[in-house]
């Protein structure tokens, strides 16, 4: 066992002891799982909605790429879980493909061929991204949270934030990755940093959320910055816009529908 | 709203970073060197400006084309060269209506080898027209020339009942080419959705002097006309549809479709997916209906009509490199078998019915055929896609190869492609004039 994991371990322990002892007074108790399901009500709104996502990828400091998606997202009303409808706005090359995400079921596609393929989520369709890096997520719904520790940590507007910081392991093998860190602000339960790794426990990516404004009555994160984990100068910014509540009905979220979705049905 | 942003790094990316692995590890050992990397790259975010990118309602690209064509002995090489004009709309009147339309027009012209002439033509396909009722958000009814594209195979679509005849200008002979570049038919259309399911019927009623059936080499009363509708091909004769789908557990979502064609027997389409692996998806598409074979078809002859499937089942594998391999197998009952195969291939008019017939219907000649399909996103370098294709007819052992390599820069694309044939003088890919061909194109998206 490491020093900083004793220490974090330690720390953790401390936590739960206050927090044992401050529940005998005042009920109930906050867990790990729902300060994460806290920090998603922050990302997420509380029913379907729609949003414009653009992101811009640096390498060595130049801009390498960029694309806009038109995000559509709906719970399942068994499960919680966001089933997720992405348009492609540019390049223009790829405007009006649509990818739908619902439960482990992934589809292309192509408006000009007509056609709606079946996907693996390892087809990668956005340049180096994974399918799942756009869809909208319940994180408390796909892992287990756990405290690691009570830490100062600097968010992304460089402020040093008293935070809680949680270790995500997944609950299933359906998610882009394996084992999650993730700093939320104390004072608000606001997401402010996430570190992804893979299942071999290797970093794969560091988020920053910031920019937090407010949209449908919450304050929320409208920009994410993504460091690579190898290569700490391949940078993506993504900036979501236009947020708004959008009629999603269940019965658009299948294959079927593909060849009929027009953004300005959902309204 | 999003878990986290793109750019997940691939084992080829790992490779092509080890030029600067040793500052790279250094940096990752260092808390502070990460730290000051993070502040580093929210730096650049501070300074990258909003841009704002509105959806377009319509696509407009334009395409052009020089290529080579080297020729079976004793005919001469060929230089094709082409311009197309691609525009595809897709508007909302208001919540209710919505009207669609994809054209194409294609400026093709062919050089004979050494300036021995040169010919012109010009094609026009109006891909769809059609105007959209959304009754209820879960109702629908269209009007209009329509795209209607069954089943979710690669390469050879048994259950894609609309597709004879519907090729007008072939340019390319890639799967998702030959289904986008062809004639929608004049239909009515309904739909019904619930969740995790939808019911759709159709009606397309015969136009002009089409035939049914597929009993004719070439569609009767086809118009070949520059700027013609040419409704008598896409809608040959009364066809009627209904498709019905249902998600019965996550992952499984098959659709059954019963297909009639004035003068024919029903035909029974069925098409199912499964993801096998979070790299591999597994499908199926299968069509049966009681009807004379081919080889009777192209004959125009009678006879017992028999009980004849097609099936086209496959699977796509990813591997982490972000290569995709397609692997379909084909199989059509109604199609010659090795024996009747070699003693047409000795009938020349009858063999020549018999592949016209064939291309027309899309639908393959042999009992038994191969297509692999290899997909290589930013291969080697970013921006750069490689694909490479290959047919093999599992009869008569002859082979189509096909490689493209395109560049994507910001509104444009640049691709080489490079095709050849090869087989015996009467097998299904060496029976074709062309040995070998080179094109270039570019395509500009505006």
């Amino acid at each position: 066992m490491t020093a900083r994991s004793f220490t974090m371990k330690r720390q953790a322990l401390a936590l739960l002891l206050a927090a044992v002892m401050q529940n005998s007074l005042a009920a109930p108790t906050t867990t790990a799982q729902d300060l994460l399901a806290a920090s998603d009500a922050i990302r997420n709104p509380d029913r379907s909605f729609g949003l414009n996502n653009t992101l811009i990828e640096y390498r060595d400091g130049k801009q390498i790429d960029s694309s806009t998606l038109a995000i559509y997202a709906r719970a399942d009303s068994k499960t919680g879980q966001f089933r997720n409808l992405i348009r492609f706005v540019s390049p223009q090359r790829d405007a009006g493909k649509l990818l739908l995400k619902n439960g482990n079921d992934l589809w292309f596609f192509d408006p000009s061929s007509k056609a709606s393929v079946r996907i693996s989520p390892q087809q990668r369709l956005l340049g180096q991204a994974a399918n799942g890096d756009v869809m909208t997520v319940n994180l408390a719904l796909d892992y287990h949270a756990s405290l690691l520790a009570e830490e100062d940590v600097q968010d992304g507007e460089r402020q040093k934030r008293a935070s809680y910081l949680l270790n995500l392991k997944a609950k299933h093998g359906e998610v882009t990755y394996e084992r999650i860190e993730y700093w939320i602000d104390r004072s608000n339960s606001r997401p402010i940093k996430a570190k992804f790794y893979s299942s071999s426990d290797r970093l794969l990516k560091t988020a920053y959320y910031r920019q937090f404004k407010s949209q449908l009555g919450v304050e929320r994160p409208t920009e994410t910055v993504i460091i690579d984990g190898l290569d700490p100068k391949w940078i993506t910014v993504m900036r979501t816009s236009d947020l708004a509540y959008r009629d999603v009905p269940e019965s658009w979220l299948q294959r079927d529908y593909l060849p009929r979705f027009n953004p300005e049905q959902a309204k | 709203m999003t878990a986290a942003a793109p750019r997940s790094p691939s084992v080829t990316q790992l490779g092509t970073r080890l030029g600067t692995g040793l500052a790279m590890l250094a940096a990752l050992l260092s808390p502070a060197a990460a730290q000051a990397d993070d502040l580093d790259a929210l730096s650049l975010a501070d300074q990258t400006p909003q841009t704002e990118v509105e959806q377009q309602s319509w696509q407009f690209f334009t395409e052009g084309m020089l290529g080579y064509i080297n020729r079976k002995e004793g005919q001469s090489d060929i230089h094709p060269s082409r311009i197309s004009l691609d525009l595809s709309v897709d508007y909302r009147f208001n919540a209710q209506w919505r009207g669609v339309l994809a054209n194409r027009l294609d400026l093709n012209r062919v050089d004979l080898k050494d300036g021995q002439g040169s010919q012109h033509e010009q094609i026009n396909t109006l891909k769809e027209a059609y105007l959209s009722w959304q009754i209820q958000p879960d109702w629908l009814l269209d009007a209009g020339r329509i795209n209607q594209r069954n089943g979710m195979a690669y390469a050879y679509n048994p259950s894609d009942f609309f597709k004879a005849g519907a090729l007008r200008s072939v340019v390319s002979i890639a799967p998702a080419s030959l289904r986008e570049n062809r004639l929608g038919s004049a239909m009515l259309r309904t739909q019904y959705l619930w969740e995790g399911g939808s019911l759709s019927a159709l009606y397309a009623p015969r136009v002009g002097d089409g035939i049914g059936d597929g009993t004719s080499n070439i569609a009767q009363g086809a118009d070949s006309g520059s700027f013609a509708l040419d409704l008598a091909s896409s809608n040959p004769a009364d066809r009627w549809q209904l498709a019905w789908s249902q998600r019965w557990f996550d992952g499984f979502s098959p659709q059954l479709i019963l297909f009639k064609e004035a003068g024919s027997a029903p035909r029974l389409g069925l098409n199912a997916s499964w993801l096998a692996s979070d790299a591999l998806s597994l499908y199926a598409e299968y069509s049966g209906a009681r009807s004379r074979s081919l080889a009777q078809k192209a004959r125009q002859i009678g006879g017992d009509e028999r009980f004849y499937s097609r099936l086209s089942s496959g699977a796509t594998y990813t591997f982490p490199v972000n290569l995709s391999l397609t692997l379909e197998y084909q199989y059509n009952q109604a199609a010659l078998d090795k024996t009747g195969w070699q003693a047409l291939g000795q009938q020349g008019a009858a063999y020549g019915r018999y592949r016209s017939l064939a291309t027309r219907e899309q639908d393959n000649p042999t009992r038994h055929n191969l297509f692999m399909l290899a997909s290589w996103n930013n291969a080697l370098m970013r921006n750069l896609d490689l694909s490479l294709m290959l047919r093999r007819d599992l009869v008569d052992h002859s082979t189509l190869h096909w490689l493209e390599a395109r560049y994507h820069f910001k509104c444009a694309d640049l691709a080489l492609q490079w095709q050849s044939q090869q087989g015996s003088a009467i097998s299904q890919y060496g029976a074709a004039a062309e040995r070998n061909s080179v094109q270039a194109l570019i395509k500009y998206y505006f």
